[in-house]
């Protein structure tokens, strides 16, 4: 898998990086937080015991870099919202089932841990999908304090099998309102947006369509784009579709691509990969997957497009909830508060290149605000965990899922 | 009950037919223990409407994955057959030089996690792959392809096929090769002397490894979904993610449906299985090795081709990654720590003690009792098998959950409930072996201590059971190999930052650190491998 091979470049790319740029606070912020990026070709397929596919892979910061962050110099790195120290102090112990990959937010959760010296965090690592059931078998009896999610349909989930509790306007109030459940059970902690990562050697910005319909009889695509239908946020995508397009529609889009000649990948790091090395010219992707490629390439042609108010420009988030078998509901609520601190949002800004949910913290890289973002108005985005009619109907025009 | 009381085993069994009461209860209560995770799966199955039941389960996908699943089992077994017997043969009866390299070389496979090796195969051979990668530059833009039934078929027969080979293996050194001079000297062929004397006796060796091949098969989820073909397993999987109640409902379905194709796949085993093993009062006696002459060549090209296929492909990929990732500052949280290679050990080890004591009395009935009951007892040690991991861990979360009270919500049950969960999975790998050790322990031994004044219990401990043992420690050492390679159960059962090989494996994998996974993938291959040669060297102790 070619992907792979760039694991060494990607590490010294990001050394000559974190060497050539000393400019805004912004840059040096995020070249402290050490950002790599490498390998996940693979991940489309590790993760089938994960239940969610759409982990950003690779990313990784160092404790003492991250500790940094929290640890003093504060003011020339933390780009706004409130600081954990300004935060309800934590103790004794929360169990967190986390449907978030350890590598990815391990970190962040021993770096809360070592805040307080009165506080064990006992976080639980498997997929979203498998924890949600585990907390429903577990009934009365659940261990959890907290659930984060790699998707709000898990957490939408968990919550309408009444499992949840409602959290304080305090702690909803600090996202937008499409980012928390209305009721307030949940809340999300970060973004990912769906995006059309393209070639700009090839392409510029007016040759990609801004509809997601328009994509089958875009003949400047024929041979020469990409998918990985195997990946849950495909999958997701796909489902929205269905949802706004219905069935038929969504049939003949995903026929069409077919017969454009779209070519398979294993996941969307790979796909966003090919894009950069001009294997192809565009795909679908996450839009962190982009610019994790650009983090090690600055001068890769690659650049990213968006669809407006459709299915290809869903915005999900990853996020938290309160289980109600916590022991302490409130100090649970303020560990999911602490997700939604300046330093942690800075943690997923910078080294998960996801979106920041408060509105405070800006995103990482070349990518526009939340605000410039077009995702489909009134979408549920707790259905779009039914991926279930969805594999059907892929593998009903011949797609193996 | 399965024809197999044919007249010599009657003969055999004539002095101890009567069923003993404590030893019937005991079996019974460990096999009602190993179906008693079924009655949730059933519970939930039954939650389920009739009409909508049916509705589910005549849908084109269901039909499908069902016949998905019955072809890629029986490919598998009925290749696993094909590759193993011969093997066997190979390395047992001819003079095939480097005998004992093969013998390690081709038991091997079973120690790497059939996923593992999955995802070997895909990144070596799928598209732009490793091979393909390496093949471009002399314009080669495609390799045949790699995922669906092939690759699915072609990876689990690699990594299956040694629980026929190794059962072959015993069978034919046991077997009393006079009988195949007895039948040359009748003028037979070669080919009618193996065909007349050799396969009816390795036969019931034969079918007992292959239903642990199709069983595996038949639940093994990691394999098909990496070579995206549509199963039972995978589908389970993917309902039960969908997160919708219907999708549960569907789930416990098709783990109802898969728990009826277990059955049958049992029933068939009973009726292939023939008659048993010969028991003989004395040690086998090897009779001429045939000599391959030019066959040598192809035969050495079959050991090599397989051997090297199964064994070759995950080592090199796993060095690769561990060349590549090992520069990387990965997280530091997915640092390797020597804690998992314990955990890991001493999880496995209790399993396999406690399996291997639980199949004793499974199996002693089995063979020195014939009955209904006690065939009945056999065969349900067997059903937890080919229950998926994740549906096994998920029905006993349910159970300690909702029994275990407070000692669940401290993880004090985990453990218990963990090792419990592995015994059920793997207890017929156990039992077959057992199972086997006994068949080739006449009976009249113990009958002559018995006669000597010994009680039951002291012939029992004094004369068959040392006679066994090969047989039980075996069995023992599969379940502990198993175990080390199970991920769905160990990651639903463990507790809480209790972390074994495989789910470190897992983590490092799923968030794209292959590097981190390589080591751990390595020391388990390393670990599994010595307890196979421990295996093998018993070999050595052949039942005098």
């Amino acid at each position: 898998m070619d992907s792979r091979d760039t694991s060494g470049a990607s590490e010294t790319g990001g050394r000559k990086r974190r060497a050539e740029s000393a400019g805004t606070s912004r840059r040096r912020f995020l070249q402290s937080a050490g950002v790599t990026a490498g390998i996940a070709s693979l991940a489309g397929c590790t993760d089938f015991l994960s239940g969610e596919s759409d982990e950003p892979g690779n990313n990784t910061t160092t404790t003492s870099d991250f500790g940094q962050i929290g640890s003093g110099r504060t003011g020339d790195q933390i780009q706004g919202g409130t600081s954990m120290q300004d935060m309800p102090d934590l103790s004794g112990e929360i169990t967190v089932y986390s449907g978030r990959g350890e590598a990815l937010v391990g970190e962040l959760i021993s770096y809360i841990e070592g805040l307080y010296p009165d506080l064990t965090i006992q976080p639980r690592y498997e997929g979203s999908s498998q924890l949600v059931q585990k907390i429903l078998n577990e009934g009365e009896n659940s261990p959890a304090d907290v659930f984060f999610s790699v998707n709000a349909g898990s957490l939408g989930f968990l919550k309408d099998e009444g499992r949840t509790v409602e959290l304080s306007d305090e702690i909803t109030g600090m996202v937008r309102e499409e980012f928390h459940d209305p009721d307030g059970n949940w809340v999300g902690t970060s973004g990912r947006a769906r995006t059309i990562p393209y070639n700009t050697d090839t392409f510029s910005e007016s040759d990609i369509p801004t509809d997601i319909m328009a994509f089958p009889d875009a003949d400047q695509f024929s041979d020469d784009i990409g998918w990985a239908p195997s990946y849950g946020s495909f999958q997701a995508f796909v489902t929205a579709m269905r949802i706004l397009n219905g069935r038929e529609a969504t049939k003949q889009w995903l026929e069409g691509m077919i017969e454009l000649g779209v070519q398979e990948y294993t996941d969307e790091f790979a796909i966003a990969l090919a894009v950069a090395d001009g294997e192809i010219s565009a795909g679908f992707t996450n839009h962190y997957y982009i610019q994790r490629v650009l983090a090690d390439r600055e001068d890769a042609p690659l650049a990213t497009a968006f669809t407006e108010g459709d299915a290809g420009a869903i915005f999900n988030v990853a996020g938290a909830a309160v289980v109600d078998t916590a022991q302490d509901q409130e100090m649970a609520a303020n560990f999911v508060r602490h997700l939604l601190s300046a330093e942690a949002q800075a943690y997923f800004a910078t080294t998960t290149y996801e979106y920041p949910l408060i509105p405070e913290v800006e995103p990482i890289g070349d990518l526009p605000t939340i605000d410039e973002l077009n995702p489909p108005a009134d979408l549920d985005l707790t259905q779009l965990s039914d991926i279930r009619p969805t594999l059907d109907l892929m593998r009903e025009v011949g797609i193996s899922v | 009950m399965a024809p197999e009381t044919d007249s010599l085993f009657a003969r055999v069994t004539s002095s101890e037919s009567e069923l003993p009461l404590g030893l019937t209860l005991l079996s019974g209560a460990i096999a009602a223990a190993v179906v008693f995770p079924l009655i949730w799966i059933l519970a939930n199955a039954l939650e389920v409407g009739a009409g909508t039941a049916i509705d589910l389960l005549t849908r084109e996908t269901t039909l499908r994955v069902f016949l998905n699943s019955t072809l890629l089992v029986a490919v598998v077994t009925g290749a696993s057959i094909l590759f193993a017997v011969p093997l066997a043969f190979l390395t047992v009866r001819t003079n095939l030089p480097l005998k004992r390299f093969w013998t390690v070389a081709l038991s091997m496979p079973l120690v790497v996690p059939s996923y593992i090796g999955a995802f070997a195969f895909v990144s070596a051979f799928g598209p732009r792959g490793e091979l393909q990668t390496m093949l471009a530059p002399l314009g080669i833009e495609k390799l045949p392809e790699i995922y669906g039934f092939t690759g699915a078929a072609l990876v689990m027969t690699l990594y299956t096929y040694p629980y026929v080979f190794i059962s072959t293996r015993a069978a034919l050194k046991t077997m009393d090769a006079r009988l195949v001079d007895a039948a040359r000297t009748l003028q037979h062929s070669r080919w009618e002397a193996f065909r007349r004397v050799t396969i009816p006796q390795i036969r019931p060796a034969v079918t007992a490894g292959a239903l642990l091949v199709a069983l595996y098969t038949l639940s093994d989820f990691g394999t098909p979904a990496i070579m995206r073909f549509d199963v039972f397993t995978k589908v389970i999987y993917a309902e039960q993610n969908s997160l919708s109640t219907f999708g549960q409902d569907l789930a416990a379905l098709l783990s109802l449906q898969l728990v009826v194709v277990t059955f049958v796949i049992l029933a068939v085993e009973s009726r292939v299985r023939g008659g048993d093993n010969i028991a003989t009062n004395r040690a086998s006696t090897r009779g001429a090795m045939v000599r391959l002459g030019k066959w040598k060549w192809p035969a050495l090209a079959l050991c090599l081709s397989v051997a090297g296929l199964a064994l070759v492909v995950p080592v090199g990929i796993l060095m690769a990654w561990l060349i590549r990732g090992g520069s990387s500052s990965a997280a530091a949280s997915l640092e390797f720590q020597w804690q998992y290679a314990f955990n890991t050990v001493g999880v496995s080890a209790i399993a396999a003690l406690v399996a291997g004591l639980a199949a004793l009395p499974i199996a002693y009935l089995a063979v020195r009792h014939r009955s209904r009951a006690s065939w009945l007892i056999e065969r349900a040690s067997y059903v937890g098998y080919a229950v998926p991991g994740v549906v096994m861990g998920l029905a006993l979360v349910y159970f300690g959950a909702r029994y275990g009270g407070r000692f669940y919500q401290q993880e004090l049950i985990l453990f218990p409930l963990l090792i419990f969960a592995y015994v059920v999975r793997f207890l017929p790998q156990a039992v077959g072996s057992t199972r086997a050790g006994f068949l080739q322990v006449s009976p009249t031994l113990s009958d002559a201590a018995r006669t000597l004044g010994r009680s039951p219990v002291a012939a029992f401990r004094e004369v068959t059971l040392p006679l066994v043992a090969p047989g039980l420690i075996g069995g023992a050492l599969l379940v502990f190999l198993t175990t080390m390679k199970e991920l769905p159960a160990t990651l639903l059962l463990r507790p809480t930052g209790f972390k074994t090989l495989v789910t470190h494996i897992w983590s490092a994998q799923a968030s794209g650190h292959f590097g981190h996974a390589a080591i751990p993938a390595l020391v388990l291959v390393v670990v599994s491998a010595v307890s196979m040669l421990v295996m093998l060297a018993m070999e050595g102790y052949d039942v005098k």
